[in-house]
């Protein structure tokens, strides 16, 4: 089974040309990931040009009014967003309505009731969307071929890492780079950011699904913040059903009742959400928790080292 | 976003729900006024954000002028578990027969909308449904689906509501969806919903929504002019506010460690290694403030971060953790550098950084040679030492 996407698949950039969206055309493109075109009404039939540093070339993208002509024209497989609030919910219905497959949501501050109609009807056609509010999706190359770049999806920075047994799944963007960071030698096969908001498309079970469907990923890091259900939800699905080792770290312990820390998602309310209450279940279904990022990756550090995997 | 009382029945008031007529009033003399003007009996209820304010005495009877100043008096300089008065409600006291429970609210989880019921409504409410769950009643609605009167009525009927009342509170239903809906609402929740009237006479009864709780969803303010109208001038933190002018997330949460990084994840786990560094050290330092300076930030945010932080009197040193990404180490490490020459900085500044130009970003710190700035290898360690400086600085300074 296919890990979120294959390699090397052609992938469209809603918001391309704006300010955030031509940066990570630039760092995607780099990252070797193949890029086939931005969706931009207003600049339909323009083409955009980027340099990739590798092979010291320019590469021209065209612009198209919908992500229906781009899907037409293309085939694209995925496609990233980078619209601002306002306009993102257009934006996913028209990437759901063009059948794009995966559709990975960066834009930070999407009304909640946006995002969940469009994930539900996502979901009723057989598309993923991860996110919105976050990092996006890193895929490692599958094989050792030069020529295989893996995809980036997003705004993950390459090159923290290279190709592994780990999977990564995170509700924060720097806390996933923090943990590549420590386990860069190890490697991976994926790391994805499912988002910090209320509702995401891909939730931390959903992630988790992915991984223990995939032969290469041996463990799993999870990292996981205060807020709503969705690690006691993790918990419960890996103590059924998850074959592979699972390492946890939660942020927020230290977080006071009613305040949102930062992402929409991250409130402790009616003393519902707590980190102790999700470390709590994690522990109860077999998945150690660290205390810091530090010993989380010390924790599956271990695991891969003595092999106590229960695979 | 979570409103006031006062305010979540004028949103329930709008879509033409029941409620009894109330007077907010912040002082005894505007409580006297509202009093006379609602009639005796009322009922003087403290407007605080946060639940179970009856127990805690937010909430009282008057049967005349002087009871209603009284109570006043005793409530408004209260502070419940935490949470200052902002106010009281001043309304009309209702000759109650039943208390039901309804709620609509956003289920994380299953990415839909709950509509919570139980005709055991009330203050004891989260007892009931600890102990008797099979009396709480719970539908799903999904985020495409939307449900008119024939929907609702049996949605009255499968959630419990007796017979009598079945038509009514399907209206009541229908009437909270649409508020929820129109407000971009994540809670809209009515307890009690009362039955009212006299128990022999069957016409005077209806449905009345003694109490309400609405929270609204930040992210919509865009399409709702910012909230304006909800604005709580009275009970914001200064530092907070000001943060906020900055466009930049900041929490205060009172302690003697500054907080600054990048990413709302990071920064929370920076808060979380502080608290865990004041405990092993024994000194019980804890975390000043959240401040998360977000993707790709300049080194102006990071000093106007800086200055934020350092305007908090409690804070005796700075931990800034910054995982290099969209943002550059060395532009973080320029604003730092910007921030000590602006302001009289005493205080000890710890710095780790990583990832995007981390060593370029160290070495502008070392050619600074400030005594100020302390620099560690892990966040850990960064945190450790931290919490050592600010109970450092604290004693020292005494």
């Amino acid at each position: 089974m296919t890990l979120f996407i294959e390699d090397n698949a052609p992938v469209i950039v809603q918001g391309m040309t704006g300010h955030q969206g031509m940066t990570h055309t630039a760092r995607m493109l780099n990252a070797g990931t193949n890029i086939v075109g931005g969706v931009n009404p207003r600049k339909a039939g323009q083409k955009v040009t980027f340099h990739v540093d590798e092979t010291d070339s320019d590469i021209d993208i065209p612009v198209y009014a919908t992500c229906g002509d781009a899907k037409e024209a293309t085939g694209a497989k995925a496609s990233v967003i980078f619209v601002p609030p306002c306009f993102a919910k257009d934006a996913m219905l028209e990437a759901i309505e063009a059948g794009i497959g995966l559709i990975v949501v960066i834009t930070e501050g999407i009304p909640v009731a946006d995002t969940a109609y469009c994930v539900e009807l996502a979901l009723r056609k057989g598309i993923r969307i991860i996110g919105p509010n976050c990092p996006g999706l890193l895929k490692l190359p599958e094989t050792d071929d030069p020529a295989d770049k893996g995809i980036n999806l997003g705004i993950i920075p390459d090159g923290i890492v290279s190709s592994g047994p780990l999977g990564l799944v995170s509700k924060s963007g720097t806390l996933t780079y923090q943990l590549m960071g420590e386990l860069s030698d190890i490697g991976f096969t994926a790391c994805v950011g499912v988002g910090g908001d209320p509702i995401v498309g891909t939730s931390l079970v959903e992630a988790l699904q992915q991984f223990e469907a995939d032969e290469a990923t041996k463990a799993v890091m999870m990292i996981g913040e205060i807020g709503g259900n969705a690690e006691q939800d993790a918990a419960a699905w890996a103590k059924e059903h998850m074959t592979k080792p699972v390492v946890a770290y939660i942020a927020g312990f230290t977080a006071p009742e009613g305040k949102q820390m930062g992402h929409a998602g991250a409130i402790v309310s009616g003393g519902k959400g707590t980190a102790q209450d999700k470390k709590e279940a994690l522990e109860v279904a077999g998945i150690p928790v660290g205390k810091t990022p530090g010993q989380a990756a010390q924790l599956i550090r271990k695991m891969m080292d003595g092999g106590t995997s229960k695979a | 976003m979570d409103l006031y009382e006062y305010q979540a029945r004028q949103l329930l008031a709008e879509q033409g729900i029941d409620t009894p007529k109330g007077i907010f009033a912040q002082n005894s003399h505007e409580v006297a006024e509202a009093a006379d003007e609602i009639g005796y009996p009322c009922v003087v209820k403290a407007q605080v954000r946060i639940g179970h304010r009856g127990q805690a005495g937010g909430v009282k009877l008057a049967k005349t002028q002087d009871e209603a100043i009284l109570s006043s008096e005793q409530i408004l300089p209260m502070t419940i578990r935490g949470h200052k008065v902002n106010g009281v409600l001043v309304a009309e006291a209702k000759n109650v027969l039943h208390e039901y429970y309804v709620s609509i609210s956003l289920d994380r989880s299953s990415r839909d909308f709950d509509v919570l019921a139980t005709a055991n409504g009330g203050t004891e409410v989260e007892e009931i449904a600890k102990e008797h769950p099979e009396s709480v009643k719970r539908l799903h609605i999904s985020a495409l689906q939307d449900f008119d009167m024939d929907a609702a009525r049996s949605m009255a009927e499968s959630i419990g509501f007796y017979h009598a009342d079945v038509d009514q509170a399907a209206d009541v239903l229908l009437k909270m969806w649409k508020c929820f809906k129109d407000n971009d609402a994540t809670l809209v929740e009515i307890n009690p919903l009362a039955k009212i009237g006299d128990s022999d006479d069957e016409s005077s009864k209806k449905l009345c929504a003694l109490d309400a709780k609405i929270s609204l969803d930040d992210n919509a303010a865009f399409r709702h002019d910012g909230w304006k109208r909800f604005a709580d001038t009275t009970h914001t933190d200064m530092f907070e506010e000001h943060a906020k002018e900055h466009g930049l997330h900041y929490v205060h949460l009172k302690g003697e460690v500054g907080v600054i990084g990048n990413g709302a994840g990071l920064v929370m786990s920076s808060l979380d290694a502080v608290s865990g560094a004041g405990e092993e050290q024994g000194t019980g330092v804890k975390p000043a403030n959240f401040l998360d300076i977000g993707g790709g930030a300049s080194a102006e945010v990071m000093s106007t971060s800086l200055s934020i932080v350092l305007s908090d009197p409690q804070v005796e040193s700075v931990f800034v953790n910054v995982y290099g990404s969209i943002t550059a180490c060395d532009q973080v490490a320029q604003g730092i550098l910007e921030a000590l020459k602006k302001l009289n900085i005493s205080k000890p500044i710890v710095v780790r950084f990583d990832g995007n130009a981390a060593a370029k970003g160290l070495k502008i710190l070392e050619d600074a040679h400030n005594p100020n700035i302390h620099v560690s290898a892990t966040m850990e360690e960064a945190a450790q030492e931290a919490a050592r400086l600010a109970k450092h600085t604290k004693e020292t300074t005494k």
